[in-house]
């Protein structure tokens, strides 16, 4: 759950108001905190340990979750291989070389995973498909935080007729075949762009990271840091930006990486079914949309490749978002 | 009690009504008109006008109507049980539903009777036998079977059982594609090929179920009221299956009220997939070709079994938990 900073004034019971009568008053300065500090413990000492801060905390810990280290380097074997590849391939993953269509993997090092039905390029095809499907995965969860994020945060703050509408939304959106909906609205919005798809995942999917949001607003809102802030004259922007928010982060990233491995796995649910990104580019969802041929004439290989990818770049990502989730908050385990 | 069913339906009446007049509106204005023969020189344009009205596209005069009022139309044709007619089939979407929806209910039933079955008494072990080689097992498992999505289980089933192990005696006739031919009159033969697409759409519900089980078995028997029975004398077996099992089954009814639209989702391909006759398949069908009456009916289905399913879930979890009032 949220990390709550601790109130300004310390000492373990010192700043208690009716601990006795020769104890501190409520208000204090740092500067008397450290005057009343232990006898013994020089002022300067109680900094004296190494200072790490929350972020810094989590990633140590995250370092040492070996499974989750272990996802992250596949994840940025993937990336790099999606970013970096497809610049010095070029267009190879289009280029259709009739006279090997349906080449084996792993026979020459021309075609190092075959060719296709067209002679295209399987590897070629497999890493410009990570592309889009990482592509999709992040952008539309930047979608889901802009707008859920943003949403779920008014909507805990203010509560009122936002709140209502954003619980309506999700009981539509939950009740409501979630594949077919993104189908029809992409349909309805021009068809087959990436960038429909894109929208369409982002406009449809971000309730989840809005409820949680707004179930973190509701809880910090009602915190003594926040009320201090606001007896200190905080403006309701500035609590929401520079307080809450940091403090609401921790459940959000977990929420959006999990997001991240969800949407590839949906968009690849789409392009199977012919609604994500037309076939000269290739993705893994259209690359598995010939499975059948492939299974009857046993090129098994154009089924597993994709597929697996599919699999192995989920997996990854579910390790990862889990990893966070434990560095991040080691009491839920 | 009452009142409060009373709500809820209400509420649900008027989920529907948004959501049809949503994916109403969604399928009209997309492009492409069910008649695009209009285009072919050698149609007249009479046939073509013929066809939009008996469509219920355009009236008696040859006027396209507007969308408020054709989606008002198709909710009084609705009340009567009549959800347009499909451009792919030329019948009604209604007759179309009814013919599949029984072939549905039986794969989802299985699936779901699966599921339970294997989930749950997984998930008890585990939690009994905490950090056991099976409860490892099973977590990590249910963790692959989380990222798998039902599509690419399919494709990877029909691949292993269908094809690899083809010239092997493990193959045990599971067919490559294909409908069941002899329907309920061959038991068999329809088992033989509901094991395929049952298995995949169970595992993610299995997943679910074994981990939602296993952690909410693992909070009851941290509880103080399992301790005092254990002080007690009580035996292992009886305070875990009697006292701690009670409790911490219950969340599991709101479970399969969610489970339902999820399963339906993953049917949607994954009956595509296995060519199973089943609305699933219906609307797999009309995605590919936009056969949009068709799309929008199992929506209307989908929408209205989940909706109902959430409901008798929640009254089932009142009528099981006693401290719940509503």
């Amino acid at each position: 759950m949220a990390q709550v900073p601790p109130l300004p004034i310390g000492g373990a019971t010192g700043g208690l108001p009716g601990a006795g009568p020769g104890q501190l008053s409520v208000e204090t300065t740092v500067d008397q905190e450290r005057a009343i500090a232990q006898p013994g413990v020089k002022a300067d000492e109680l900094a004296g340990a190494p200072e790490l801060g929350f972020w810094k905390l989590a990633v140590i810990r995250f370092l040492h979750h070996r499974v989750a280290t272990g996802a992250l380097l596949i994840l940025g074997v993937i990336v790099v291989a999606a970013v970096v590849v497809p610049i010095i391939t070029g267009n190879l993953y289009s280029i259709q070389d009739y006279r090997h269509p349906y080449k084996a993997p792993f026979q020459s090092f021309q075609h190092l995973l075959g060719t296709d039905e067209l002679g295209q390029d399987e590897l070629a095809r497999l890493l410009r498909g990570a592309r889009v499907s990482l592509m999709v995965g992040i952008l539309a969860v930047v979608g889901y935080l802009i707008i859920g994020g943003g949403l779920g945060a008014l909507a805990g703050y203010y509560g009122g007729w936002l709140d209502n509408a954003l619980m309506r939304f999700t009981d539509i959106i939950i009740s409501m075949p979630f594949l077919l909906v993104v189908i029809a609205v992409t349909a309805a919005t021009g068809g087959v762009r990436l960038s429909t798809v894109i929208i369409v995942i982002a406009a449809t999917g971000w309730f989840e990271i809005g409820r949680l949001m707004r179930a973190q607003f509701l809880v910090l809102r009602e915190q003594e840091f926040v009320q201090a802030a606001r007896a200190l004259g905080a403006s309701n922007t500035r609590i929401i930006l520079r307080h809450i928010l940091p403090n609401a982060l921790a459940p959000i990233i977990v929420s959006a990486t999990l997001g991240v491995s969800g949407i590839i796995l949906l968009e690849a649910a789409l392009g199977f079914l012919g609604y994500s990104i037309p076939p000269p580019e290739p993705s893994w969802g259209n690359m598995l949309q010939n499975f059948e041929e492939y299974l009857l004439s046993d090129h098994t290989y154009l089924v597993i490749f994709p597929a697996t990818a599919l699999v192995i770049t989920a997996l990854a990502i579910n390790l990862v978002g889990d990893g966070i989730r434990d560095a991040l908050d080691p009491r839920q385990r | 009690m009452t009142f409060y069913l009373v709500r809820r339906v209400a509420i649900g009446i008027f989920l529907l009504l948004l959501m049809s007049a949503i994916f109403f509106t969604l399928t009209r204005i997309t492009p492409g008109a069910p008649v695009s023969v209009g285009e072919n020189p050698r149609i007249h344009q009479d046939q073509v006008n013929r066809r939009l009205h008996s469509l219920g596209l355009t009236d008696a005069n040859g006027n396209p109507y507007s969308i408020p009022e054709s989606y008002v139309r198709y909710l009084g044709a609705l009340v009567h049980g009549n959800l347009g007619d499909s451009y792919q089939y030329n019948e009604p979407v209604t007759t179309l539903l009814m013919q599949r929806l029984p072939n549905s209910i039986l794969l989802l039933g299985a699936a779901l009777l699966v599921a339970l079955g294997i989930g749950i008494p997984l998930g008890i072990y585990a939690s009994t036998h905490q950090y056991s080689k099976i409860d490892m097992t099973t977590s990590i498992v249910s963790y692959i079977g989380v990222s798998i999505p039902s599509f690419v289980l399919g494709i990877y089933l029909l691949l292993i059982f269908a094809v690899f192990l083809k010239q092997s005696p493990l193959h045990w006739g599971f067919p490559l594609f294909g409908m069941h031919t002899g329907g309920v009159d061959d038991p068999l033969d329809l088992l033989i090929h509901m094991v395929l697409p049952v298995t995949s759409l169970a595992i993610l519900q299995i997943a679910i179920f074994s981990r939602f089980m296993r952690a909410s078995m693992l909070e009851v028997l941290h509880q103080d009221y399992i301790r005092t029975a254990r002080a007690k004398g009580l035996a292992v077996e009886r305070v875990n299956y009697k006292h701690a099992l009670r409790n911490a089954i219950l969340p599991i009814i709101t479970l399969v009220g969610i489970a339902i639209p999820q399963i339906v989702n993953g049917a949607i391909i994954t009956e595509g997939i296995f060519s199973w006759p089943g609305t699933g398949q219906l609307a797999f069908g009309a995605v590919v070709d936009r056969d949009y009456p068709v799309i929008l009916g199992v929506v209307m289905l989908v929408a209205a079994g989940t909706v109902l399913f959430n409901l008798i879930a929640d009254v089932l979890y009142a009528v099981a938990d006693p401290r719940i009032r509503y």
